[in-house]
């Protein structure tokens, strides 16, 4: 057990980040599912709207730049 | 492992001729879209609460992926058809429980984070990743998270659902 641990032992390899009054950045080996619109898609990296107010949701289109 | 032959270690499991569906109480963060979206199987006021008779079994597979846990998962019946299974059948046991899969051997190697981008609510974020914000970096080991999408909550960057108090709607 203690073998395995230390063999496997490595950074995650997807990253989740919260971008300060931005976008929520996601990279790395991801399954990506919409609910709302029957979608699913595995991108390597992907900026995710966070303040409600993007056109193109779920993704970011910057519309949080004219509301800070 | 196996002590019946509607329980395995960790749950129950149902079967219909083509899949086994897997439930995992501890598991559930009640998201409750396995009864709202397909009552007919999943009716938490009855005993036992999956009848997997309710409905065909594309639509089962399609409310269990929905789960946003692996509190519901689902195999195949049929081993060989478990090998190929696409990235879109998010809640198939390959990619939540792998260890459900009795004789396969565990060809993914490292499991892909499940993203579910929820109806009209949060990002509901699941598996192992390294998770980041305002400065602090955190690693998660098979964790879930749940982040804001309306912009309004009052535990940003989480979710603590206002965006149903204020009607926020995606689109």
């Amino acid at each position: 057990m203690s073998n395995m641990e230390t063999n496997n032992e490595k950074k995650s390899f997807t990253l989740v980040e919260v971008i300060d009054d931005g976008p929520l950045k996601i990279t790395g080996n991801i399954v990506l599912k919409d609910l709302k619109r029957d979608v699913t898609e595995s991108p390597k990296e992907v900026y995710l709207c966070r303040c409600g107010r993007s056109e193109k949701k779920p993704y970011c289109d910057c519309s949080h730049k004219r509301y800070v | 492992m196996e002590k019946a032959s509607n329980s395995f270690s960790g749950g129950r499991k149902y079967r219909n001729n083509d899949i086994t569906v897997y439930w995992k109480p501890d598991a559930c963060v009640h998201a409750s879209y396995c009864y709202r979206e397909l009552i007919e199987v999943f009716d938490p006021g009855r005993r036992p609460w999956v009848d997997m008779n309710g409905a065909e079994t594309d639509r089962i597979i399609e409310v269990v992926n929905m789960c946003p846990t692996e509190a519901l998962t689902w195999k195949w019946n049929d081993e060989e058809r478990n090998k190929d299974i696409s990235i879109d059948q998010t809640n198939h046991v390959i990619f939540r429980r792998p260890e459900l899969l009795g004789t396969m051997e565990q060809s993914i190697q490292e499991n892909p984070v499940s993203v579910k981008i929820m109806t009209d609510g949060p990002i509901v974020i699941k598996g192992d990743f390294t998770f980041q914000y305002g400065g602090n970096k955190k690693e998660i080991k098979e964790g879930i998270i749940s982040l804001c999408r309306c912009g309004t909550g009052g535990h940003l960057p989480f979710c603590d659902g206002t965006h149903r108090k204020i009607g926020f709607e995606d689109k």
